[in-house]
C-alpha cells in the first residue's frame, strides 16, 4: 500500500485541507519529510490518516471541535495492491463508514486485504515511530539483557515491554510459591488453613463426643442417686436419735404432772372459758340487785308530775281549724300568704291602674284619632314591628331608585363616541423578543477573550510540544505522587544503609584488629601448634645425635626453647585460646552483617537506579529533562491538565459565539420580514426602532378601545339596574298600603306612619300592662274575703265577741295560733311524765329477770366439780390451777408422740435403746454431714456433666472458621491457576522467542547491523550473537572488536539500536506479507547531524526498498539534511497543503 | 392442601467464593445455609402450609456435627408448634439422620425410610425411603408402595433422575417410570438447579438449593410451594436464598480509553445488582490489554458505591480476532511452542510442582487434563501484558 494524498476534508481545524506524498520518480526512494511547525497539525493528519484505515474511534472525538462529529470526513488517494489507485473516504459513523471517492459506502475488504489483517493499535505500534518512543523503547529493550528473541521481537512488532511482561509473571508465580520463600501467599494460607482445620476439629460435636459425653453424664448421674440415698438414710437416722431424745425426756415430766394431780378438786377440765364466764356472773349479780332500787324511786317521782298538766280541749279545737285554714289555696297558692299580701297592696294597685288609664288616653289624644276605640282593637291585629320594616322599604327602595337614575345618567353622559379597532401585532412582537434575544452579543464575545487570554497564560510556561503530551497520555497524579514518594524514601534508606554500611564497615576493621591481635598473642597458641614445636624439636634433636655440631646444639637448643616456650604457653593460654575463639565468631558475625549490609546497600542503589529510569520516563511524559526531580512532575502535570481545560473552553467559548452570531442573523430577517408587513422597513436603522414604536402606539389604542367597550357594558348594566330598583319601589308601596288599610289615623302615608310609630309603640304597651292590673286587683279581693269567713270561725271557738267583720282577720288567726301553742306546751309535758314512767317499770322487771338467770347460770358453771364449800371465786382459782397442770401433762405425751411420729419405728427402737446418750446427737451429725458432703459433691459433678453435654449441642458453631476456611481455598484455588499461568505464560513467551530468533535471524540481524553501524560509525563496527545457557544474546561489537552487552551500551546507542530493529522489522514486514507507510515523528531531534544524516539514509532505504517513508518534523535543518542526504526526497510543508478552497482556523 | 418444598439444603456447608473476603459480606453470610433454612420454616409458618417436605441432603457429609442435628431439631420442632409437620428422607449426605444412631427427630417429624416409608397427614399419603449408603447405584422406585386410592400420594426420593451434570448418578431413576407411578406429586432432591416436570396431571418438582454455594449452583436460591387440589398440582417458586451468583462478560475490545473502561465496568456491574439480595459477580474480560489484575482493582474501587454487588473473581481473554494469532508473532509461535514435546512435559512439570504443594482439596485444579486452558489463559497474559506495558 502507498499514501499518495490524504485529504482532511473536514477534520481537526482543517477543511477541504490536502497533502500530497509525491511518487517518486524512478530509481529514486519512496521518502516525504512533511514540515510544520508546532501546532501546525502533523498530529492531526496522522490521525486522520489511521482513522481512514481503521475507521472511528468510538467515544468523544478529540478532533470534532470545529466540525460535530457526525460531520467529520477524511480521505485519501491510496495505491492499494491489486486495486491500483483508488480514493476513499471515511466519516464517523460506526457501520458503513468506509466510502468510495462520490460518497458512496463501499466494502471494508477494500482495505483490509491490503493492512493484512493488522488493528489500528497493532499498526501503530509497527509503523509508526516517535521520539518518545524511540527513547523509552530503547530503555525498554535494555531490560531484555540482549536476548535475541527479545530484542527481534521488539523491532517486529514495536512492543518493548517483553523483559518486564515475563519479569511480573514469574514474579507473580513467586509470590503465590517459591521453592524456600518464607512469606509466599501459598505457604501463609496453607498454615492459616491448618489452624482453622484444628479450630473447626476441636469445635466439631461428632458422634462418638456425643456418646463419651452422655455416657459420663449418666456415670455420674448413677452415683449422684446412690449418694443421695447415704445422705437420706444418715438423715433418718439423726431424726429417730432426735425423736428417742424426745420421748425420753417428755415420759419423766408426764409421770411427775400426773403425781401432782392427786392434790386438786374432782372433776372434769374446766371450759376454756368458764373463768371468764364466772368472774362476770358475779359482777351481774352485784349490779342487778342494785338496779331493782333505782326503779322504785324513779317511778314515784313521775307519778307527782303527771297529776301537775290536765288535759285543754279547746287548744285541740282550735288546732285543728287552723290546720283546714293552713290547707286552703286560691290560684294555685295557699289563701294564708296571698291574703296576707292583698291585705297590704290592694290600695296601691288600685292608684296605679288608675295612673296607666291616664296615660292611656293622653296618648290617644296625641295620635289624634277620631275613634280610641276603633285604635285599640286596630292595634291589636297589627304587629308594629312589621309595620315599621315595610315603612323603611318603602323609603329605602325610593332612595335606591333616584341613586341609581342618577348614576346611569351620568355614565351615558360619559361614554362618548366608538373609537376603531386596533390590528394584531403578535406576531411583530414575537420577531422582536427573538431580535433583543441575540442583540447583544457581548458576553459572548468577552467569554471568548477571557478564555483566550487564560488559554494563553496557562500554555505560557509549557513547552511548544505540550498537546502532544496529553495526546500520548499524562502520567496519573498517583503515579507521579508516588514517584516523588517513593524517591524520598529511597533517598531516606540509601542514607540510611550508607550510614549502616559505613558502621558495619568500621565493626569490621575493628573486628579484624582484634584478631590479630589475639592470634598474634604467645599464649593464645593451640595444641596443634606445640606439637608442631614439639615434632621440629625432635627432628632437630635427632640430626643434632646424628652430627653433634655446635650448629645444630644451637639450632636443637632453640628448638627445645621454642618448645618449652610453646607449652609454657599453652598451659597458661586456656583463657586466651578462650578469647580468640570469641574473637573468631564475633568476627564471624560482623562479617557476615556487613555482608548483609552491602548486599542490602547494592539493592538499595539498583532500586534507586531504576526508579531514576522510571523518574525519566515520566519526565519525558510531562515533557521535561531526564533529570528533572519528581517534586516537579506534580506542578507540570497540573499544569498540562489545566491547560488542556483552558483550550477545549476556548474551543467551546469560539463554539458558543458562532453560534449566536448566526442566531442573531437569523433574527435580524425574521424581524424584518415581519416588519414590511405592517408598512415599516426597519432594515436601513436599527432594526428594532420602528418596529417597538409601532408596538408602542399599538398598546395605547388597544388600551382606549378596550375602556370604551368596557364602559359599553357598565352603562348596560346600570339602566338594569335603574330599572330593578323602580320595581322594588313599586312593591314595597303596594305591601305598605295592605298593613296601614285599617289604620283610622288622619296620615298613613310612610312619613306620617313613621311620625306616629313611637305613639303607637308606647300605647300598645300602656294597654297592656292596664289589662295585667285590672286582673291582679280582682285576684286579691278574693283573697281577702275568703279570709274574713274563716277568721269568723276561730273568734267562735275562742267566744270571743270583740271580733266582727271590719275585724282584721289575720290577727284573729294569730290570736288562735297562740292560743293552740300554749295548749300543746301542756300536753307535751304530761305525755313525757307517762312515758318515763312506764319505761321505768319495764326496767325494773327486766333486771329482777336477769339477777334470777346469773344466780342459775353461776351454778351451771361449777356444775361436776368439787370444792363446794368454797367462794364462787377462790373455787375458780383452784380449778384453773388444777387445769393448767392437766394441760401440761398432755402436752409432754403430745410432744413425745408427735416425735415418734414419721420416724421410721426399726430406727426409733434401736435409737430408744440407747437413751439416755448425750453424745449419741453428735455422733449422728457427723456421720449426715459427711454423707451430705459426699452427695453434694456427686450432685455437682453430675450437674457439670449435664452442662457440658448440653453445652456441646448449643455451644455456637464455628461458621466464622468454616467459611474462612471456604473463601481461603477459593482464593488458593484463583491464585493457583493464576501462578500456574504465569508460569506456563513465561515458558511458552521464552519458547516462542527463542522460535522467533531462529526464524527472523538470518535476514534480519544483517539488517539490524547494518542500520546500527551506519548511524553509530565509527564508534561501533558490528553486532554479534552469542549462544550462552540461558539462550542466544546480541552484543555490539565496538571499532575495537570489544563486544558489549546490550544491557551496558549508553541510552543514546540503545536507542540507536532499537531504531536499527525497527528498520529491521519493517523490511521483515515489506517482504512478507507486504510494504505499508511507515510514519516516523521528529525521531532524530536528538540526533547529532552526523547521525541524523544515516538515520534519514536508511529511511531512503526504507523507500528504496518497495516501502514508504513518511517523516514528520518541525526542524527546518532536518528538512536541510534531508535534502542533502536523500536524493529526490519529496518535501511537503503543512502550511501549503490547505487548497485552493481551504480554510485554516 | 399446600406443601412447601426444600431439598439439599446442606446445612453448615459454607459458602465458597472469593467475594467473602468482604468483611460485612463474610459476616453476613458465615452461618447463610442456616439462616436460609429458618427463613423456609419462617415461610412455611407464615403461608401456613399443610406440610414441610425435605426432599434429603439436608445436611453435608463435610461437617459431621452433632449441633447441626440439634439446630434441625430446633427449627423443625418450631414449625410442628406452629401446626406445620415435617416429613423428609435421608440423602446421600445424611448420616446425622441415622435414627439408630442418633433417636429420632421429635413430635411432628416425620423421617420416612425403609419400615416405615409412608404416613398420613390430612388427605395426602406421604411415601419416601431413605437409604443408608453414600453411593447408590440402583433405582429405589420399585420399594416405593403403591399408591392409596381416593388420597393424594406424594413422593420423596433423593435421585440423580436419569443423570446430570455434575452430580453424582445417585439412585437413578427413569422420569418415565417415576412419572408412571401412581402418584400425584413427587417430591425430588439431589440435583441442585431447580425444575418441574409435568407429565398430564402429575407433578415432579425438583426444588434446587435453596442457598447456592458456589458459580456452579447459581442456577439455586428458591423453594417451590405445590398445591394440591381436584385437578393437576400447581407449584410457585419462592427466592429465599440470600447471596446470589452472577456470570457476565464484558468486552473491552473497544475501549479507548481508562474513563471509558471505568464506565463500561461500572455499567455491568450495577448491571448485576438484584434487589434484596447480595450478589457475587464473576467477570468475563475480552481485552487485548486489560489484565485481570487491573480490572481487580478498578472494580474493587467501584464497588465501594454499588451496594450489594461484591467480586468473586476477573477472568481476562483476548478478543477472538487476536486467538488464531495469525497478525501477531508471538501468540503464532507460542501456540506452535504448545506442540513441541518438550514444552509439554515442561508444562506438566511446573503443574505438577505446584500440584504437590497445593492444599489436597484444590489440587485437581492443576490436573493435567487442564493444561489447554491454562496454556489459553497463558497467551492472553502474555499478550494483555505486553500491551498494557506498551499502551
Amino acid at each position: 500500500m502507498r499514501l499518495n494524498r490524504l485529504d482532511l476534508v473536514r477534520y481537526g481545524r482543517f477543511q477541504d485541507a490536502e497533502i500530497p506524498f509525491p511518487r517518486p520518480g524512478a530509481g529514486v526512494p519512496d521518502v516525504t519529510v512533511v514540515f510544520g511547525e508546532n501546532e501546525s497539525g502533523k498530529s492531526t493528519a496522522f490521525n486522520g490518516f489511521l482513522e481512514l484505515l481503521f475507521g472511528f474511534k468510538v467515544g468523544v472525538h478529540p478532533y470534532a471541535f470545529r466540525f460535530g462529529r457526525s460531520d467529520l470526513l477524511v480521505g485519501a488517494e491510496l495505491d492499494l495492491p491489486g486495486r491500483g489507485v483508488t480514493v476513499l473516504r471515511r466519516n464517523s459513523k460506526p457501520a458503513r463508514s468506509l466510502l468510495d471517492g462520490d460518497g458512496r459506502p463501499i466494502s471494508e475488504v477494500t482495505l483490509s486485504g491490503s493492512l493484512h489483517g493488522l488493528r489500528r493499535d497493532i499498526y501503530e505500534e509497527r509503523f509508526s515511530l516517535n521520539e518518545q518512543g524511540l527513547r523509552e523503547g530503547g530503555q525498554r529493550i535494555a531490560k531484555a539483557q540482549g536476548d535475541l528473541g527479545q530484542l527481534l521481537h521488539a523491532g517486529l512488532s514495536g512492543l518493548t515491554g517483553m523483559a518486564e511482561a515475563l519479569d511480573s509473571l514469574a514474579s507473580r508465580a513467586d509470590r503465590f510459591h517459591k521453592k524456600h520463600g518464607r512469606n509466599t501467599a501459598l505457604k501463609t494460607g496453607k498454615e492459616r488453613l491448618k489452624e482453622i482445620a484444628s479450630e473447626v476439629r476441636a469445635g466439631l460435636l461428632t458422634a462418638d463426643q456425643a456418646k463419651r459425653l452422655r455416657r459420663d453424664r449418666d456415670r455420674l448421674s448413677a452415683e449422684f442417686a446412690t449418694m443421695d440415698a447415704k445422705l437420706i438414710e444418715a438423715s433418718k437416722r439423726q431424726l429417730a436419735s432426735r425423736a428417742a431424745e424426745i420421748w425420753h425426756q417428755r415420759t419423766q415430766r408426764f409421770d411427775e404432772l400426773t403425781k401432782a394431780l392427786d392434790a386438786f378438786p374432782e372433776g372434769e377440765d374446766l371450759g376454756p372459758s368458764i373463768p371468764t364466764r364466772v368472774a362476770a356472773l358475779v359482777e351481774k349479780i352485784s349490779a342487778q340487785a342494785s338496779k331493782v332500787a333505782e326503779a322504785d324511786e324513779g317511778i314515784a317521782m313521775q307519778d307527782q308530775i303527771i297529776a301537775e298538766h290536765p288535759v285543754d280541749t279547746v287548744g285541740q279545737r282550735l288546732a285543728t281549724e287552723l290546720e283546714h285554714l293552713d290547707k286552703l289555696e286560691i290560684d294555685d297558692a295557699p289563701l294564708m300568704g296571698r291574703a296576707s299580701t292583698a291585705w297590704a297592696d290592694l290600695k296601691q294597685r288600685r292608684d296605679a291602674r288608675d295612673a296607666i288609664k291616664v296615660q292611656m288616653d293622653d296618648m290617644i289624644r296625641r295620635l289624634d284619632a277620631p275613634d280610641a276605640d276603633q285604635l285599640v282593637r286596630a292595634l291589636e291585629s297589627i304587629d308594629l314591628e312589621e309595620l315599621a320594616n315595610a315603612v323603611k322599604a318603602c323609603l329605602t327602595a325610593k332612595q335606591a331608585a333616584d341613586a341609581a337614575t342618577a348614576t346611569l345618567e351620568m355614565a351615558r353622559d360619559q361614554h362618548g363616541e366608538e373609537p376603531d379597532e386596533p390590528k394584531d401585532l403578535t406576531a411583530l412582537r414575537t420577531v422582536l423578543e427573538g431580535w433583543k434575544a441575540v442583540a447583544d452579543l457581548s458576553l459572548y464575545k468577552a467569554r471568548e477573550r477571557e478564555a483566550a487570554e487564560r488559554y494563553e497564560k496557562v500554555i505560557a510556561a509549557l513547552p511548544d510540544g505540550w498537546r502532544g503530551l496529553i495526546a500520548a497520555g499524562l502520567p496519573a497524579p498517583e503515579v507521579l505522587s508516588e514517584a516523588a514518594k517513593d524517591r524520598s524514601t529511597l533517598t531516606a534508606e540509601m542514607a540510611a544503609s550508607q550510614s549502616d554500611l559505613e558502621a558495619r564497615e568500621s565493626d569490621l576493621a575493628e573486628a579484624r584488629a582484634r584478631l590479630g591481635a589475639l592470634e598474634d598473642a604467645p599464649d593464645a597458641i593451640d595444641i596443634g601448634k606445640t606439637e608442631e614445636s614439639r615434632r621440629q624439636r625432635d627432628l632437630l634433636w635427632g640430626r643434632h645425635r646424628e652430627i653433634l655440631t655446635q650448629e645444630t646444639a644451637d639450632r636443637c637448643e632453640a628448638a627445645m626453647h621454642a618448645d618449652d616456650d610453646a607449652r609454657a604457653h599453652y598451659l597458661t593460654g586456656a583463657e586466651a585460646r578462650q578469647r580468640l575463639a570469641a574473637a573468631r565468631e564475633q568476627f564471624k558475625r560482623i562479617e557476615a552483617q556487613h555482608e548483609n549490609a552491602k548486599k542490602r546497600h547494592d539493592v538499595l542503589i539498583a532500586n534507586l537506579e531504576s526508579h531514576a529510569t522510571h523518574c525519566s520516563h515520566l519526565a519525558t511524559a510531562l515533557g521535561m529533562e531526564d533529570t528533572t526531580t519528581p517534586a516537579a512532575f506534580g506542578p507540570r502535570q497540573l499544569a498540562l491538565t489545566v491547560a488542556a481545560d483552558a483550550a477545549a473552553e476556548l474551543t467551546n467559548a469560539k463554539r458558543s459565539l458562532a453560534e449566536k452570531i448566526e442566531h442573531q442573523d437569523a433574527a435580524k430577517t425574521a424581524l424584518i420580514d415581519e416588519a414590511r408587513q405592517f408598512g415599516l422597513d426597519p432594515s436601513g436603522t436599527e432594526p428594532s426602532a420602528q418596529v417597538e414604536r409601532i408596538l408602542a402606539l399599538e398598546d395605547t389604542d388597544r388600551k382606549a378601545w378596550t375602556q370604551w367597550q368596557d364602559a359599553k357594558k357598565k352603562v348596560t348594566k346600570l339602566e338594569n339596574k335603574a330599572a330593578q330598583c323602580r320595581h322594588e319601589v313599586v312593591e314595597a308601596d303596594a305591601q305598605f298600603g295592605r298593613m296601614t288599610a285599617g289604620l283610622p289615623l288622619p296620615d298613613c302615608s310612610p312619613h306620617g306612619i313613621e311620625s306616629a310609630l313611637p305613639h303607637l309603640r308606647t300605647l300598645v304597651r300602656l294597654r297592656g300592662e292596664y289589662q295585667a292590673m285590672l286582673t291582679r286587683i280582682e285576684s286579691l279581693e278574693q283573697a281577702i274575703e275568703l279570709l274574713k269567713e274563716r277568721a269568723l270561725s276561730l273568734s267562735d271557738i275562742m267566744e270571743n265577741e270583740e271580733i266582727d267583720a271590719n275585724t282584721d282577720p289575720i290577727k284573729v288567726v294569730e290570736s288562735a295560733r297562740s292560743r293552740v301553742a300554749v295548749a300543746n306546751k301542756t300536753e307535751q309535758r304530761r305525755s313525757e311524765a307517762t312515758s318515763l314512767r312506764e319505761d321505768l317499770v319495764k326496767s325494773k322487771r327486766q333486771a329482777e329477770t336477769e339477777h334470777q338467770n346469773a344466780q342459775k347460770a353461776l351454778a351451771a358453771c361449777f356444775e361436776g366439780q368439787g370444792g363446794q364449800a368454797l367462794d364462787p371465786l377462790d373455787r375458780l382459782d383452784r380449778l384453773v390451777e388444777r387445769d393448767q397442770l392437766r394441760t401440761e401433762r398432755s402436752a409432754a405425751d403430745r410432744e413425745r408422740q408427735d416425735a415418734k411420729d414419721g420416724v421410721d419405728a426399726d430406727a426409733f427402737a434401736a435409737e430408744l435403746d440407747h437413751m439416755p446418750d448425750a453424745n449419741r446427737g453428735t455422733e449422728l451429725e457427723q456421720l449426715r454431714m459427711d454423707a451430705q458432703i459426699n452427695r453434694d459433691a456427686a450432685r455437682d459433678a453430675h450437674r457439670e456433666a449435664e452442662r457440658v453435654y448440653r453445652d456441646a449441642f448449643e455451644a455456637a458453631e464455628r461458621a466464622d472458621l468454616v467459611t474462612e476456611q471456604a473463601t481461603l481455598l477459593e482464593e488458593l484455588r484463583d491464585q493457583a491457576r493464576q501462578a500456574a499461568v504465569a508460569r506456563l505464560g513465561v515458558l511458552a513467551a521464552r519458547g516462542a522467542l527463542r522460535q522467533l530468533a531462529a526464524e527472523r535471524r538470518s535476514h534480519m540481524l544483517s539488517d539490524v547491523e547494518k542500520a546500527f553501524v551506519s548511524m553509530t560509525a565509527p564508534a561501533w563496527s558490528g553486532v554479534d550473537v552469542w549462544t550462552q545457557s540461558e539462550g542466544e544474546k546480541l552484543v555490539g561489537i565496538r571499532s575495537d572488536g570489544a563486544p558489549v552487552p546490550v544491557d551496558q551500551m549508553s541510552t543514546g546507542t540503545i536507542g540507536q539500536l532499537y531504531f536499527a530493529l525497527r528498520l529491521a522489522g519493517y523490511r521483515s514486514f515489506a517482504l512478507d506479507p507486504g510494504p505499508l507507510p511507515m510514519i516516523l515523528d521528529d525521531i532524530m531531534e536528538t540526533f547529532d547531524d552526523t547521525r541524523a544524516r544515516a538515520a534519514l539514509r536508511l529511511c531512503a532505504e526504507i523507500g528504496a526498498s518497495n516501502g514508504q517513508a513518511i517523516l514528520f518534523t518541525h526542524h527546518a535543518h532536518l528538512v536541510e539534511l534531508a535534502r542533502d542526504s536523500i536524493d529526490g526526497v519529496a518535501i511537503v510543508e503543512m502550511a501549503e497543503c490547505q487548497g485552493s478552497n481551504a480554510t485554516y482556523q | 392442601m399446600r406443601l412447601l418444598v426444600s431439598a439439599d439444603t446442606h446445612l453448615g456447608s459454607p459458602i465458597r467464593s472469593v467475594a467473602l473476603r468482604n468483611r460485612d459480606l463474610g459476616e453476613r453470610l458465615k452461618r447463610a445455609s442456616r439462616d436460609t433454612f429458618a427463613d423456609i420454616v419462617d415461610l412455611a409458618i407464615s403461608e401456613s402450609v399443610d406440610a414441610l417436605v425435605l426432599a434429603g441432603d439436608i445436611f453435608d457429609n463435610s461437617y459431621p456435627d452433632l449441633k447441626s442435628r440439634a439446630f434441625l431439631i430446633a427449627q423443625l420442632t418450631r414449625a410442628s408448634d406452629a401446626g406445620v409437620p415435617t416429613v423428609l428422607i435421608r440423602g446421600n449426605h445424611d448420616a446425622l439422620l441415622d435414627q439408630r444412631a442418633h433417636g429420632d427427630l421429635g413430635e411432628g417429624i416425620v423421617l420416612l425410610r425403609k419400615g416405615a416409608p409412608s404416613v398420613e397427614i390430612g388427605d395426602a399419603v406421604f411415601h419416601g425411603l431413605s437409604f443408608d449408603k453414600a453411593h447408590v447405584a440402583k433405582s429405589f422406585l420399585p420399594d416405593y408402595p403403591a399408591a392409596v386410592a381416593g388420597k393424594h400420594n406424594i413422593g420423596l426420593m433423593h435421585t440423580s433422575l436419569d443423570g446430570a451434570q455434575g452430580h453424582d448418578p445417585y439412585a437413578p431413576c427413569s422420569e418415565r417410570d417415576l412419572m408412571a407411578h401412581g402418584y400425584d406429586l413427587w417430591c425430588l432432591g439431589h440435583i441442585h438447579a431447580p425444575f418441574e416436570r409435568v407429565d398430564g396431571s402429575v407433578l415432579a418438582v425438583m426444588p434446587g438449593i435453596p442457598q447456592p454455594r458456589h458459580f456452579g449452583e447459581r442456577n439455586g436460591g428458591t423453594v417451590t410451594c405445590v398445591t394440591l387440589g381436584d385437578g393437576a398440582p400447581t407449584f410457585e417458586r419462592y427466592p429465599v436464598g440470600r447471596l446470589s451468583f452472577c456470570e457476565t462478560t464484558l468486552d473491552l475490545s473497544a475501549c479507548s480509553d481508562q474513563q471509558e473502561l471505568v464506565r463500561s465496568l461500572r455499567d455491568v456491574l450495577i448491571a448485576c445488582q438484584l434487589p434484596s439480595v447480595d450478589v457475587a459477580v464473576r467477570l468475563h474480560v475480552v481485552s487485548d490489554r486489560h489484565e485481570a489484575e487491573l480490572i481487580v482493582e478498578l472494580a474493587m474501587e467501584l464497588l465501594d458505591g454499588i451496594e450489594g454487588v461484591f467480586l468473586d473473581k476477573v477472568k481476562s481473554t483476548l478478543p477472538s480476532t487476536m486467538i488464531d494469532g495469525e497478525a501477531d508473532d508471538l501468540v503464532r509461535l507460542m501456540r506452535a511452542e504448545f506442540g513441541e514435546a518438550g514444552f509439554w512435559q515442561a508444562a506438566i512439570r511446573e503443574l505438577e510442582d505446584l500440584q504437590s504443594v497445593m492444599p489436597k482439596e484444590i489440587s485437581h485444579e492443576l490436573d493435567a487434563e487442564t493444561l489447554d486452558a491454562l496454556l489459553e489463559d497463558a497467551v492472553g497474559e502474555v499478550t494483555q501484558l505486553l500491551r498494557a506495558g506498551k499502551s
